[in-house]
């Protein structure tokens, strides 16, 4: 395409964006809405596989102890796991003390915790485990023999979760494609529409273009970059929305401790996935656009041949 | 220029628009194509501008044979045509100079060429003045030389136009004439279909006569005239 045609395309988007702006802002708004939730399937599934990770490197597990459980019976317990093969430190976490880093986890909202009894988290160990002895059978095995202390009442270990999890982060999955794939097929045929429309408004310009020899892609041309043109939008505003989104919930949330420690801050979309966002929307505006324009063409083509 | 041979049209699911057309028109001609209301002319003009492709036989224009065309040859084809229609066909949103421009912008030609050609044609069609104004504001008379003037801003070597005097008064309609036989003058080969026989009377040439979308007869207007006698 020479310089001369690619200005007139140019000139052609730039009239047709200013006849149909706000058709093209609710269809742009449609488009962010889409990649928003399906933006928002991404930054759960990445902060569920971050969180996976961390677990995947502690090999540690925790022993929830009765509340009933006298010093002298405590310290014979804590000697007893300090002593198995497999065990390389075991932290006694007191109720005084659960209760300080509860405290500490939850920050500015502590005073959520006023008028609950102090007790009322229970004393745990911390057992973190020989190098040698972190495969996941051999976690499995001794959990097992700690639970069958009765002063134990629960036990939880990483790999638990890790399973757990590993199950919801493919569950999201699963829900980003069939939730985020219906809605970027109905955003589909909405981008698709707005096409058509902003056809029929230009279809005497097109069947001039037609009589006097213009190609089918110099007519094709303009609808197809303004095509491309809602999808890169949508998905500007959509990456924008899931930032301030990120953003507030990243200020609003206390600092995690416990199991959800290893996610340590909220991540947000690397740049890589940020591209993804916007080549979907690039993508889902030129595929709309080619494939309503072909159809609409066909149509109209067929029908001015048979008056 | 321009051969048919054995041209029929049939639109479904079996109307006969025109049937086993067969004739020639020479390089520099300016031919009427007559005849009443249905007989076939404006389908024998969309023929030969490949709006339309014929149900059987072939046609050769500029010794290229049209018949079957895939869209890029088409636009190709057309490029070397200039349109003029009863209905206009002006876009009331563009300025009468952009209205004729569009014609070559969009064959590649640059925007500043473009509007300079235009610009010269409007001059030669006494319009420079309204070159600013929006198609609406003009008189039919004016719409239709603009409508001329963009047939003409790619040179073409083929006019084809349907009733292009139909909406417009005796004076307007003698220099949108004039203008034809100018653009013939200068080589160019224009076909204008018509069922106005005093266009036809007053503009002695080729006429060609449709009936029921067949070849009625093909004459020069003194023996057109014989024969209404």
């Amino acid at each position: 395409m020479s310089l001369a045609l690619v200005g007139f395309v140019l000139r052609r988007v730039g009239l047709n964006l200013r006849q149909l702006f706000w058709t093209y802002v609710l269809t742009c708004g449609i488009v962010a809405m889409t990649l928003f939730v399906f933006g928002t399937f991404i930054l759960v599934e990445i902060n569920l596989e971050h969180l996976l990770k961390g677990w995947g490197k502690q090999v540690q597990l925790n022993a929830y102890l009765d509340k009933n459980l006298d010093p002298g019976a405590l310290q014979d317990l804590l000697k007893r796991v300090e002593t198995l093969p497999e065990v390389e430190r075991v932290r006694h976490i007191s109720q005084e003390q659960a209760w300080r880093d509860f405290q500490t986890a939850l920050g500015a909202q502590s005073g959520l915790l006023e008028g609950l009894p102090r007790d009322v988290l229970p004393a745990s160990f911390e057992i973190s485990l020989k190098s040698a002895q972190r495969d996941g059978s051999v976690v499995e095995k001794l959990a097992e023999r700690l639970r069958k202390e009765k002063a134990i009442t629960i036990v939880e270990y990483p790999q638990e979760w890790v399973e757990r999890l590993g199950l919801i982060v493919l569950a999201v999955e699963w829900a980003k494609w069939i939730f985020g794939g219906a809605l970027l097929l109905a955003t589909f045929f909405i981008v698709g529409s707005t096409v058509k429309l902003a056809m029929l408004a230009r279809k005497d310009e097109v069947e001039i273009m037609q009589l006097v020899g213009a190609s089918e892609e110099l007519i094709q041309a303009p609808f197809v970059i303004e095509g491309m043109i809602q999808g890169v939008v949508g998905g500007m505003i959509a990456v924008t929305l899931l930032w301030l989104a990120y953003l507030s919930l990243r200020n609003e949330m206390p600092s995690l401790g416990g199991f959800l420690a290893p996610l340590g801050q909220l991540q947000f979309l690397d740049l890589n996935r940020i591209a993804l966002l916007l080549t979907v929307g690039w993508l889902l505006g030129a595929a709309a656009s080619v494939i309503s324009l072909r159809r609409f063409l066909k149509t109209w083509n067929t029908s001015r041949g048979e008056r | 220029m321009i051969q048919l041979f054995h041209v029929s049209k049939t639109y479904p699911p079996s109307y006969r628009a025109l049937t086993d057309i067969n004739l020639e028109i020479k390089p520099g001609e300016l031919v009427f194509i007559a005849g009443p209301s249905g007989a076939g002319k404006s389908t024998l003009l969309k023929l030969l501008f490949r709006e339309e492709e014929p149900s059987e036989g072939q046609i050769l224009i500029d010794g290229k044979n049209v018949t079957r065309l895939s869209s890029h040859q088409v636009a190709r084809f057309r490029r070397k045509i200039g349109l003029v229609f009863q209905a206009v066909k002006l876009l009331p949103y563009l300025t009468v100079l952009d209205n004729v421009a569009l014609a070559a912008e969009v064959i590649g030609t640059s925007k500043k060429a473009s509007r300079a050609k235009a610009y010269q044609l409007l001059g030669e069609l006494g319009l420079k003045e309204r070159h600013d104004s929006k198609p609406l504001s003009l008189s039919g008379g004016e719409q239709q030389q603009v409508a001329i003037a963009r047939a003409l801003v790619n040179d073409p070597m083929l006019v084809l136009a349907d009733e292009p005097t139909g909406n417009l008064d005796a004076d307007v309609a003698a220099e949108t004439m004039r203008l034809l036989f100018e653009i013939r003058d200068k080589g160019a080969t224009i076909v204008v279909a018509t069922h106005d026989l005093n266009l036809i009377n007053r503009y002695g040439s080729r006429v060609i006569l449709l009936e029921r979308g067949a070849l009625a007869d093909d004459l020069k207007l003194a023996s057109c005239r014989e024969s209404r006698k």
